[in-house]
Formats: structure tokens, sequence, C-alpha cells
């Protein structure tokens, strides 16, 4: 048995959706976010900045609205059964919001298991950012061999630091950033997971 | 479909002896990327990687509309390393056997289904017609040298071998096997594009129904 630790990005990586762009299609929102969505994908907006703005776009909706829209949405089937099944080696590490997330993270048995920005909220309404996760800073602070597995160009950090960079373009293609530093590339939910099994 | 064996296309190299300014899996032979005729050949496999690296891109591309079931591993060191360190790439977690296939090789189809089919480790030869060959010395039915000077088949690069037997490398692929002969040998028709007067043979015997 490896020692490795698996590491996943959850927009597109886990999800078969995007969330944000998702839920804003629900608020007739979608072109405002899918523009932001698609700079920062190739890098041309900074991660927070843009992150930021797409949260504003969400403002309105209540909190636990959001939460149950993206506790719904549907799953890329091999890997989650992955993640499922060896829990206790798999993290998220995800730019997006604890109190919007929570709900798709017990759901996937990953309660407890995420890293993510946060957010505090008043009468269900987000009241304030409290941090944007730098996922590079993140998974620096592991010590134990990483695997890890992203689609964009904010997971190009986190793929310079693991022993096995992935790439899962199954869902929307894989960042250009990205591209030049992963290891291995995947555009088939089972044959990423079959290849992750591997490391095991 | 076979689910022993691991199958590695290495074409992570450029073809710049072949002045075409691309990646050498891309260049069109009788209508389609010497890729795509590879992977036709290999409709019975489903664990293929495909190593790239020199416009990775564009070759992830092709690739993935052909099949989206291709593992690609990526090569960016190609400049300085050697085809045994694109095969090494494709080796994590591979199958009881593993295949080397050369991005730059184009094998009659019925030859490649016998050296996939045959039980046990195998190294493709042709006679030799390249430029600068690797020479194999056969000993009964067996690879038991290569060499730059003498031997009576030339290395393909192709070879099915016991994945757990391989050691990876950064330099040629058959140096990983010189520590494993002797290994037998099987004689197969092929034709490897290195030059311009390489492609325009390979494009009629392509159309030749791969054959001369």
């Amino acid at each position: 048995m490896s020692d490795y630790i698996f590491l996943f990005d959850l927009d597109s990586t886990i999800t078969q959706k995007e969330i944000l762009p998702e839920i804003s299609s629900k608020i007739g929102k979608l072109s405002e976010m899918r523009r932001l969505t698609e700079a920062t994908m190739r890098g041309e907006l900074p991660f927070k900045t843009s992150f930021i703005k797409r949260v504003e776009i969400l403002s309105d909706v209540p909190v636990s609205e959001v939460n149950k829209l993206v506790a719904s949405i549907p799953l890329n089937k091999c890997i989650t059964e992955f993640i499922m099944k060896n829990k206790d080696r798999c993290y998220i590490v995800t730019g997006n919001l604890d109190i919007w997330i929570s709900g798709l993270m017990q759901r996937i048995g990953m309660k407890n298991h995420y890293y993510c920005s946060k957010a505090e909220t008043k009468n269900d309404h987000i009241s304030k950012i409290i941090s944007v996760v730098d996922k590079e800073l993140m998974v620096k602070q592991f010590v134990q061999p990483l695997v890890v597995v992203g689609d964009g160009d904010n997971d190009s950090g986190m793929a310079k630091f693991a022993e096995v960079a992935i790439g899962f373009g199954g869902v929307r293609d894989i960042a250009p950033s990205l591209i030049k530093c992963i290891d291995y590339a995947f555009f088939s939910d089972k044959k990423c997971a079959d290849f992750l099994t591997a490391l095991l | 479909m076979k689910n022993n064996i691991t199958i590695i296309i290495s074409c992570a190299g450029m073809g710049t002896r072949l002045g075409i300014g691309t990646t050498k899996a891309l260049v069109d032979v009788a209508g389609k990327p010497l890729i795509i005729h590879q992977l036709e050949q290999l409709k019975d496999y489903d664990d293929i990687r495909v190593v790239v690296g020199y416009q990775a891109e564009r070759v992830i591309d092709v690739v993935k509309n052909y099949r989206n079931d291709i593992t690609f591993a990526f090569n960016y060191d190609y400049k300085t390393t050697g085809t045994a360190a694109s095969f090494s790439k494709g080796l994590i977690g591979a199958r009881e056997y593993s295949v080397a296939f050369d991005g730059d090789l184009l094998v009659n189809p019925k030859d490649l289904k016998c050296l996939l089919e045959y039980e046990g480790e195998v190294i493709g030869g042709c006679n030799p017609t390249t430029d600068n060959p690797v020479l194999m010395s056969i000993e009964n039915g067996c690879v038991v040298r290569f060499s730059r000077d003498f031997g009576q088949l030339e290395w393909t690069g192709l070879a099915k071998m016991k994945t757990e037997r391989l050691t990876p490398g950064n330099q040629h692929v058959y140096m990983m096997l010189e520590p494993l002969m002797p290994i037998k040998v099987m004689k197969i028709q092929t034709k490897e594009i290195d030059t311009q007067n390489d492609y325009e043979k390979a494009v009629k015997w392509v159309l030749n129904g791969f054959s001369e």
C-alpha cells in the first residue's frame, strides 16, 4: 500500500456540473456568472477577485437554499465512489464556501475532510467572507506524498507540489496552465478512478 | 477486451528529422493521423496510455475525439530523455503485461495482433531498414544482444513485457530490456517514420494494406 493522500478539486472534478453557474442559472444570472467563470479558468482574473464577484452575484439567494441546490448536484460516479470507499485518505480542496458545500460534503462522506473558503452568515445570508482558499499554500502544509486531481487554473499550484498530479477533463477542458504541470490526464470518470485505485 | 495488458504509446518528441515541426503522432498518413492508425488497431484493448510532451494539447485533442478512455501521461523532459522515460511514465499502475509502442511506428495489423496475443514476453524485430538501426542478435528464437554494429534483426521499439520485471529508466527502452534477456523475438512487418523518405514509403505501404 502507498502512503498517498488524495486531494480533489470539487467543481467539475467531482461534480458533473459547475456549481456556481448551475445555481446562477436557477436565478437567471447565468451569463454574468459564466463570463467570470470562464475568465477565471483561463487565468485572466485572479481567483480571489473573481470569487468575491461571483459570491456577490449569488448574495441575494438564502444560504440554506444554495446549500440544498449544491447538495443535489449530479456527480461523477466513479470518482465519487473512490472517495467514499477511501474516506480516510481523501480530502477536498475547493475555493467554494463552507456554508454552501457542507451538505454536499456530508453526502459524499467528506464531512470534516475538506479545505475551502469561509464565510459568515446573518439571517441566512452571507454577511462577510472570512477567507478565500489558496490551494497552493494549502497543499504545502501536507507532509504526506500527494496525489492531486483537478481541472482549473487554480489547481496548478496544487499540481506543482504533488507527487502525482492529475488533470480531469471529463466535464470541461483542463485549463492550459494546469496541462503544463500535470503528470496524467483523463477524460473518462471511470478511467480516472481506476488509475486512482491503482495508486492506493 | 484484453484485460491483462497495458499499452503505452510514446509520442512526446518532436518530428524534427521529418521536417514537419509537429509531433510525429499527428503526421497525416493516407488521410489520417499516424496515432489514429495505431489506435484503430488497438480497439480490443482498454488500458491504453499515450505519453505526450511536445504539442501535448494537440495530440490529446485528436486522441480524445477518437476515444475518450485513454490515459494521457506527460513527459515534458522529451528533449533530454529517451523513449524509456516516456515508457516508464506510463508504467505506474500498469497491468500484468506492459507493451512499449513508439508513436512513429506503423505495424502490419495481423503481426501486431499476433504479438499482443502472444502468451508471454516478446520483442518485435524486423529486417534492418533504417539509417541508424539498433540491431538484435538472435539465438534460439530469442534476443540475446542489442548492438549498433551487428545483429540479424532490427529493434522496432515494440515489446510486450511482464510489468513487474521492468525497472524504470530514462534512456532507451531497449536498455530496460537488456538485463532481462534472453527474450523471445517475433518477426513483424513495420514502417518507422523518421525521414521524408521513410514517410513516402510508409504512405505507400499503408495504402497497399500495410504490406509491400
